[in-house]
């Protein structure tokens, strides 16, 4: 992970140029139909998702988030939904007292795959759209300055407590404190442990409430953006084609049924 | 009529019984540089937040008496505007970094973009205002990476390129080592000379006294005594009121008492010490 | 499969009437007053709370999640919106810096927040035994808006370590979403009324000045008392709540 703690990687690509908007757009236009239309169409999803992965010159952090996060998760599903999902005739082999049918894994089949797609294609927008970014164009387009505050500022102190996390676990181990002993103990060790996170974090708020207002944070005048978030035509077109996909996949969803 | 007018003015917080400022009354014109000294307690830091509108605004709590800064009442105005007028810093710096920005020239036009300057302008004025401060060079670092000192410039750049009529500063530099104090007074000292009006809680007297037009001296709410730096905080009034007070005027002091300081009035600095002293 | 799909049409429609009561109540100006910059200052604060707290206990292996502790805290002190609010950006935090599989979860960690709030206007977070009982609520809203979250993003078996009862409750014979359901009765009411105790805590560590500056500061005001006679009471609380899972949840869930 890079030090500003998201996904993002800094390289240049069509993808990384296209406007944050198109790319969530892109998200949505594979997650919907994945759960809204025929189950068939997630495992095709998967493709395109593969292939963005590709122009955004981002394929080996894709893949190796697909190997470490991803994949033992769907697979452990996988074979647990095989195992010990009810119903079904056609026994295709049994796992001790546990019957594995063939619809039993045709069903986790589907639900592994459209999990994959979901959590795939929102990786592949955290990879290409630095959340600064995305939050600003957002901002832009009239969501509240507000929630780009606390999304950015959540993001930014998070790992300043987690690195101080890290410092009380360490100082705490030295006076003894143990990880591994009976529940009691180990429960009893969370008060110690996160006490001083939590009032040291919170005794913050007031002071930066009052900076962040003496600086106009409650102004009521239309929020500007330092940055300006370039959003093409062919953006615009590529954002309409992808709300006819949806439709489309859900219309085909319906005629079908 | 002057610049920031105080009649009458008392406070309490909420769910307090005894107020923290007692029939304050004070008189400040532009482009004075007015600091406050007191002891713990005294009310400086809620001083500093009524001239920034944050009491009774954001503290609720009991006001009386006016409070008015470049003719606008406190009262009358909500925080938003009041804000656009008199900008603030204090003591701890980390505190102030907004959070919301990743570097420091995004956290300086935080406060621009949130009052809706056009962009191009917005550049235009937080190159100007880092160039000013010295900070230039910093900006395109993470606020967080800063030292203490840094990061209170940079409040302080943040709070100047909104460019703000009255500057309130709560111990700006009570955190800081010598060097980081050295660097925030740089600062400070030049927005004296440009002419800004300020308003600057501190207890280093020995800064106080080389660029201060006025010293206020607080003590439980009240003003105990107010005039010329070297007046008020060679004073022994304040010495007997547990205020901070200069090594150099009690050494003096002691030595006048021998009859080894000639001179009447008493050093506050280093220089005036080593002056009195030769002659 | 149908099972599966209807329930994605559940889901959205769930998320759908709880984005439009957002809105409705975002536009109508109810929900502005709970909006203060202190509270958007705290909301980033209570979100690395959850996400921090959550791996300490991940870390020291015990039996909850702990993951919602800021959530209610916000609930409280600034009101169910803003609890709601907290809950679901906390997810997306989550789903941005740890794994993407926590965003379809946002509804269940909204509900989390709101419910602390609702709890808290009714002077249901002043004492210990109060806050079992409001525990106890959130771990019921958590299971009902969850349990279709579970079974038509995840097919009802994920990786958690509850998935084993699921299965188990399964091979006895139960439909899915009664399995879930039960699944969820079982593991929820511990870590929530754990994370609404460890939330009162916190606020009973807090000042009275510095909770006032707070939207809803006065639905944190402890009530005074016995605290032993106060901790009787919620273990019998405690007992008498596992004691209505027991006896009373397998009727209502067909078991």
């Amino acid at each position: 992970m890079n030090p500003n703690r998201s996904f993002f990687v800094p390289v240049d690509s069509p993808l990384h140029r296209l406007n944050p908007l198109t790319k969530l757009t892109f998200v949505f236009a594979m997650i919907l139909p994945a759960f809204l239309s025929v189950p068939e169409l997630a495992p095709i999803l998967a493709i395109p998702v593969f292939l963005a992965a590709f122009i955004g010159r981002v394929q080996k952090p894709y893949l190796n988030l697909l190997l470490k996060l991803i994949l033992p998760t769907i697979t452990f599903m996988f074979v647990m939904q095989s195992v010990f999902l009810p119903g079904g005739e056609t026994i295709l082999f049994m796992l001790g007292p546990f019957d594995v049918t063939q619809e039993a894994m045709r069903s986790a089949f589907f639900t592994v795959t459209r999990i994959f797609v979901m959590v795939s294609s929102f990786a592949l927008l955290l990879l290409t759209t630095h959340p600064s970014e995305l939050m600003s164009d957002l901002t832009q387009r009239g969501l509240p300055g507000q929630f780009a505050y606390v999304i950015i500022s959540t993001l930014q102190i998070l790992p300043q407590m987690q690195a101080k996390a890290q410092t009380i676990i360490a100082a705490q181990r030295s006076r003894g404190l143990d990880t591994e002993s009976t529940f009691l103990k180990r429960a009893g060790s969370l008060v110690p442990l996160v006490s001083p996170l939590v009032f040291g974090s919170l005794a913050e708020v007031e002071e930066r409430a009052i900076a962040i207002e003496a600086r106009g944070f409650t102004s009521k005048k239309t929020k500007t953006s330092l940055h300006e978030i370039s959003d093409t035509s062919f953006d615009k077109g590529l954002r309409w084609i992808l709300v006819i996909l949806i439709l489309a996949s859900v219309a085909l969803r319906i005629w079908l049924s | 009529m002057a610049f920031i007018n105080l009649t009458n003015l008392t406070y309490k917080y909420p769910l307090t019984e005894t107020p923290v400022l007692q029939n304050i009354n004070l008189q400040i014109n532009e482009g004075e540089f007015v600091a406050v000294v007191g002891p713990n307690g005294a009310g400086k830091s809620t001083l500093c937040y009524t001239l920034a509108g944050f009491v009774p605004h954001f503290f609720k709590g009991e006001l009386t008496g006016s409070v008015e800064v470049a003719g606008a009442s406190l009262l009358e105005s909500t925080l938003d505007e009041w804000v656009l007028n008199v900008g603030l810093a204090f003591q701890n710096p980390f505190n102030q970094i907004s959070g919301a920005k990743y570097s420091v020239f995004e956290e300086i036009a935080f406060g621009l973009e949130n009052i809706g300057i056009p962009r191009e302008e917005i550049k235009v004025r937080v190159e100007e205002a880092m160039v000013r401060t010295g900070i230039r060079e910093l900006a395109d670092r993470s606020p967080y990476s800063l030292s203490g000192g840094q990061q209170q410039r940079v409040a302080l750049t943040s709070i100047l390129v909104m460019k703000p009529k009255l500057l309130v500063l709560d111990e700006p530099t009570s955190q800081m080592d010598p060097i980081g104090t050295r660097e925030v007074f740089g600062v400070i000292r030049k927005m004296a000379e440009e002419g800004m009006t300020v308003v600057l809680v501190e207890h280093k007297v020995e800064w106080i006294a080389n660029f201060a037009d006025r010293v206020v001296a607080l003590k439980g709410g009240e003003i105990l005594l107010e005039g010329k730096p070297n007046e008020v905080l060679t004073s022994e009034l304040l010495s007997e009121n547990g205020f901070g007070i200069s090594r150099y005027t009690s050494a003096a002091r002691e030595a006048q008492k021998r009859g080894l300081w000639k001179k009447k009035q008493l050093p506050v600095t280093l220089d005036e010490a080593v002056e009195g002293f030769k002659s | 499969m149908e099972v599966i799909s209807q329930n994605a049409v559940y889901f959205v429609v769930v998320a759908a009437i709880m984005i439009l009561l957002f809105a409705w109540a975002y536009f109508t100006k109810r929900i502005q007053k709970d909006f203060i910059t202190m509270t958007w200052v705290l909301i980033p604060v209570a979100i690395a709370i959850n996400l921090t707290i959550g791996q300490i206990v991940l870390l020291l292996k015990l039996p909850v999640y702990l993951d919602s502790i800021g959530t209610v805290l916000v609930g409280v002190i600034c009101g169910p919106w803003a609890g709601a609010l907290t809950g679901t950006l906390s997810n997306i935090i989550a789903g941005i810096i740890l794994d993407p599989g926590w965003f379809p979860w946002f509804p269940v960690a909204a509900a989390i927040g709101a419910t602390a709030g609702v709890m808290a206007n009714l002077g249901f977070f002043k004492n210990w035994w109060k806050v079992v009982v409001t525990g106890f609520i959130i771990a019921i809203v958590a299971t009902i808006v969850g349990t279709p979250i579970s079974i038509a993003i995840f097919g009802g078996i994920s990786a958690s370590g509850s998935s084993i009862i699921t299965a188990f409750l399964l091979e006895t014979g139960r439909s899915l979403v009664s399995s879930v359901l039960t699944t969820n009765f079982i593991s929820e009411p511990l870590d929530k009324i754990a994370t609404s105790l460890l939330a009162f805590a916190i606020i009973d560590g807090l000042s009275a000045r510095y909770l006032a500056r707070f939207p809803r500061g006065e639905n944190a005001a402890v009530e005074k008392g016995q605290k032993q006679t106060q901790l009787i009471i919620a273990l019998v609380v405690v007992v008498l709540l596992i004691l209505f899972g027991i006896f009373v949840l397998p009727m209502l869930t067909g078991g």
